[in-house]
């Protein structure tokens, strides 16, 4: 009898095994676990909030009030420009984009402005087209905000993440928008503005390389050093786009080296190394060639007119590889200087960029206390 | 390991797959024994041993799944040899040169595709009656000399092999392949999912006489599913060990085939059924089956006789078929091997001198191919669909299946509208909404993906304006189609070509390019409707 029971315990065996797996799945199905995450998420929450205070103590504001639209404060005259739009009121934008005339960082920072509300609602423009039909300021306004409009369709995912539909439409409305910028290129034949929208058509419809280079020397026989262009050009040379690591590190390094102090072009190297950068580490950030970098675009913001349009943009870049490479008293300074608007690189890129901003100032903020408390008890400084 | 031993081990599987069951139910029967053996008693006992039988009920189910229906005819037109001399002849031929017995019966389907059932008993242990299933779309385009190398193939299965076993696997595959095709129709809801495809594609389903399969709902409990993935991993298991025997097996018949048939016409005919059956699909989608939804047939015969007039008119589209051979095997236990690599086999034969033999399609083996053809729309088509209108040529289908379809389609824009207006919407309605500015509140209504939905303003327009641009159009030709003013150009080489009345104006734009510039002007941001009205017929919209 022994024997036979031990025959059917042999033979049970893959059954018992195969009822264990089928419990698994009934468990698996009812309880759900996610009590670590909890606990986890109450410990982060409990530092985060440490360092939330450190951080106010500076006067520096939360995540729920920085203004995720711009890199910076905007003037009182573009403030009151596009509050006049949002009201269907075009002509404190007409009077703008008139006084700031020929000064094409400006210009091209405050089409964008523009065109960015009317890529949601163009009544104003519409109306703005219909009392002046060949205004070459309403023109550059309509084909920038097209442009805006195609990557709206587009919406800002990877191309896997990307539905047929978005496509098709992204590159409908590029078409249509290829027009509006050939308009408004030949209204204003001094004007750069449209040639840096049309980078922006060059990387949805994938110019050639040939392409994109005869378009760079429209762009720089207008204006030489002209940053948003730069910027722009930068994405185009980038891996993700049209160009590789190699291209866009050589575009950003030439542009830098010959571009006049102050002209904030320092900044695409060092966008040219974040775009292309998937470490975890800091190791990247802190070669001796980056630590140059970042030397040479502080030099850069220190000659800049503070009162150039992108100078925020650099300080955000700034900031975040000032606290990368462990220099977080210099990237306090920065933080408090962009602080309150945070849609700048490398923020820009993430859902919750205000949060991602305020958790790295914070963590800045505190190093650099922990490090002042330090250097004020005779720890040795290394510089 | 050799061939032998390789086919020993897949018959021993074989029998595992029965072993399997009988191990489940013997560990459960020793439970309930040691129970009792070890005299425990109560309530208790009593749970484990209610447990234990409700455990043995899906392995008892699944033991009497793995017994197989009797194979059933498909639908098909059963020729006698009275009645197809030439047929009768050239398929003994083959059976006679391979060494093998012919068929009892041959039946013609309208597949692409020919087989010889044998109706095997004990999984595939014994052999039994064989039927000879051709299609008539091969006959339609393969040559004699092609059709001769599918038969020969087909029976190089019965014959070619180096033991008496690997025939005995062959044949256990096709067997425990149904066990598993059945495991997944019942367990996974397959059966549900095949509904709704051959939902679908109602006009194939009912072209190939086909009902669809009951859909059995009983069995969705997660034993039984767990059952159904033991046998299935069982089989798989089984399928993956007798893989390099069965594929070894296609390759042997190839060679069969090329003994009998010669080499470049078994070459030909490997590349040629991959080609007619991507174009036998379409053949059916968009030409046999169009005037179903007007319940309208092709001209008696012409449901699959129309197959030769379309593969004469897309020669060279086919051309291009033939030269790219699918690679890949079509799934990890298909039995076959890619294509390309089975023509590459038979290419690399030495030369026998017989070419690829310039004879007719076989279609002309047939007493009477015309006859055969409606035979066989009568043996396959539903009775329903032989109930339908007959065109008296095919330009007539096309133009009352388009007619049809367009008149009867209640386009996104129509239903959205009628939603907001809360009446039927007419294209009057329409470019009333577009001159009052609701276009886009109306525009709300329709169907939107996830990105559509949360885009706003000018975004949204631009995500919804393909759609509206479809369904105005389609208003728009509706309107035309209702006054008779719509005309469809037939083509077997081409998609059919819509015809509006009037000729190109002064810039040489034709009426259907006039008709998409008023579509596009009556959908922009600024919208003008003046362009659209001014192209309809006359009485078809009065001014708002």
């Amino acid at each position: 009898m022994t024997v036979l029971l031990w025959i059917l315990a042999a033979l049970a065996l893959p059954f018992v095994l195969f009822a264990a797996w089928m419990a698994k799945v009934f468990l698996k199905e009812f309880f759900s676990g996610n009590a670590e995450a909890a606990i986890e998420a109450e410990e982060a929450a409990a530092t985060a909030a440490e360092k939330a205070a450190a951080s106010a103590a500076l006067g520096l504001l939360p995540a729920e009030r920085q203004n995720t639209d711009s890199a910076g404060p905007s003037t009182p005259e573009t403030k009151a420009a596009l509050a006049a739009v949002r009201g269907g009121d075009w002509r404190p934008a007409a009077d703008l984009m008139a006084a700031v005339g020929r000064d094409w960082e400006r210009r091209s920072l405050l089409t964008f402005r523009l065109a960015d509300r009317a890529a949601d609602d163009d009544t104003w423009l519409l109306a703005w087209e219909a009392a002046r039909p060949e205004d070459p300021d309403a023109a550059v306004v309509r084909a920038r905000s097209a442009v805006i409009l195609a990557w709206r369709v587009r919406g800002g995912q990877r191309a896997q993440h990307t539905t047929r539909e978005q496509f098709d439409g992204f590159r409908r409305t590029l078409l249509e928008a290829r027009e509006e910028v050939a308009r408004a290129a030949a209204l204003n034949p001094d004007d750069p503005t449209p040639y840096v929208a049309e980078i922006w058509l060059a990387l949805g419809l994938g110019y050639p390389n040939a392409k994109m280079d005869d378009l760079w020397t429209e762009i720089t026989a207008r204006a030489p050093h002209h940053y948003e262009a730069h910027f722009s050009a930068l994405q185009y040379w980038c891996a993700k786009w049209r160009g590789s690591e190699r291209l866009a590190t050589e575009f950003a390094e030439r542009a830098a080296a010959g571009a006049p102090a102050g002209s904030l072009l320092t900044a695409l190297p060092l966008i040219a190394h974040f775009e292309h950068d998937d470490s975890d580490d800091t190791a990247a950030d802190n070669t001796p060639e980056m630590v140059a970098r970042v030397e040479a675009a502080l030099k850069d913001a220190a000659a800049a007119d503070p009162a150039h349009p992108r100078l925020p943009e650099l300080r955000h870049l700034l900031a975040y590889y000032l606290h990368l490479q462990g220099r977080n008293e210099a990237a306090v300074e920065h933080f408090r200087l962009v602080d309150g608007h945070v849609d700048a690189l490398p923020w820009r890129y993430r859902n919750d960029k205000a949060e991602y901003f305020c958790q790295v100032r914070d963590t800045a903020v505190l190093e650099a206390g922990a490090a002042a408390r330090a250097g004020m008890s005779g720890a040795a400084e290394s510089l | 390991m050799g061939a032998t031993l390789r086919a020993l081990r897949a018959l021993v599987l074989l029998s595992g797959f029965y072993l399997i069951s009988l191990v489940l139910l013997a560990a459960l029967a020793g439970v309930d024994i040691a129970l009792y053996h070890w005299g425990l008693r109560g309530i208790g006992a009593v749970k484990i041993a209610i447990v234990t039988v409700l455990l043995a009920v899906p392995v008892v189910r699944g033991m009497f799944m793995l017994r197989i229906p009797a194979a059933e005819d498909p639908a098909a037109v059963e020729v006698g040899e009275a009645d197809e001399p030439r047929l009768w002849a050239l398929v003994r031929e083959v059976a006679d040169a391979s060494g093998t017995h012919a068929p009892a019966r041959i039946l013609l389907t309208p597949d692409v595709n020919a087989s010889v059932r044998e109706d095997a008993k004990l999984l595939g242990l014994r052999p039994g009656p064989r039927t000879l299933t051709l299609g008539v779309p091969l006959l339609t385009g393969l040559s004699e000399a092609e059709l001769r190398a599918v038969l020969g193939h087909e029976y190089g299965h019965f014959t070619a092999g180096d033991t008496r076993l690997s025939a005995i696997v062959v044949r256990g595959r096709a067997q425990i392949s149904r066990v598993v095709e059945q495991f997944h129709a019942t367990a996974d809801g397959k059966v549900a999912d095949e509904r709704e495809r051959q939902e679908r594609t109602a006009a194939k389903r009912i072209a190939k006489g086909k009902k669809a399969r009951e859909v059995d709902t009983r069995h969705t409990g997660a034993l039984y599913r767990g059952m159904a993935r033991l046998y299935t991993w069982y089989a798989t298991v089984y399928l993956r060990a007798s893989l390099s025997t069965a594929r070894g097996q296609e390759f042997a018949a190839d060679l069969a085939a090329a003994r009998i048939a010669g080499r470049d016409a078994t070459a030909a005919a490997l590349r040629e059924i991959p080609v007619l059956s991507a174009a036998h699909g379409f053949y059916l989608d968009s030409y046999a089956t169009l005037g179903l939804p007007a319940r309208t047939l092709p001209p008696r015969g012409q449901f699959f006789g129309g197959f030769g007039a379309l593969l004469t008119a897309r020669a060279g589209e086919l051309e291009k078929l033939r030269a790219g051979l699918p690679e890949e095997p079509e799934s990890r236990y298909d039995s076959h091997p890619p294509m390309a690599e089975r023509v590459r086999r038979v290419e690399a034969l030495p030369a026998d001198g017989r070419g690829p033999e310039g004879d007719g399609p076989a279609l002309a083996l047939l007493t009477d191919p015309e006859h055969t053809l409606t035979a066989l729309e009568e043996a396959v088509l539903t009775a329903e669909a032989l109930g339908f209108r007959r065109t008296a040529d095919w330009p007539e289908l096309l133009n009352v299946a388009m007619a049809e379809g367009i008149t009867t389609a209640r386009t996104p824009l129509h239903r959205a509208l009628t939603a907001y207006n809360g009446r039927p919407a007419t294209l009057t309605d329409v470019l009333d909404a577009i001159d009052e500015g609701r276009l886009w509140r109306v525009a709300e209504r329709l169907p939107l993906s996830e990105e559509a939905a949360a885009a706003k303003g000018r975004a949204f327009r631009q995500f919804v304006r393909p759609a509206l641009g479809d369904s105005l159009r389609t208003m728009v030709l509706a309107e035309f189609s209702a006054r008779s003013l719509l005309n469809w150009e037939f083509s077997w080489s081409r998609a059919a070509v819509l015809r509006l009345p009037g000729a190109a104006d002064d810039t040489g734009a034709s009426p259907e390019d006039a008709l998409e510039a008023a579509v596009d002007a009556a959908l922009a941001d600024v919208p003008d409707t003046a362009p659209l009205r001014a192209l309809l017929p006359p009485t078809a919209v009065q001014p708002a």
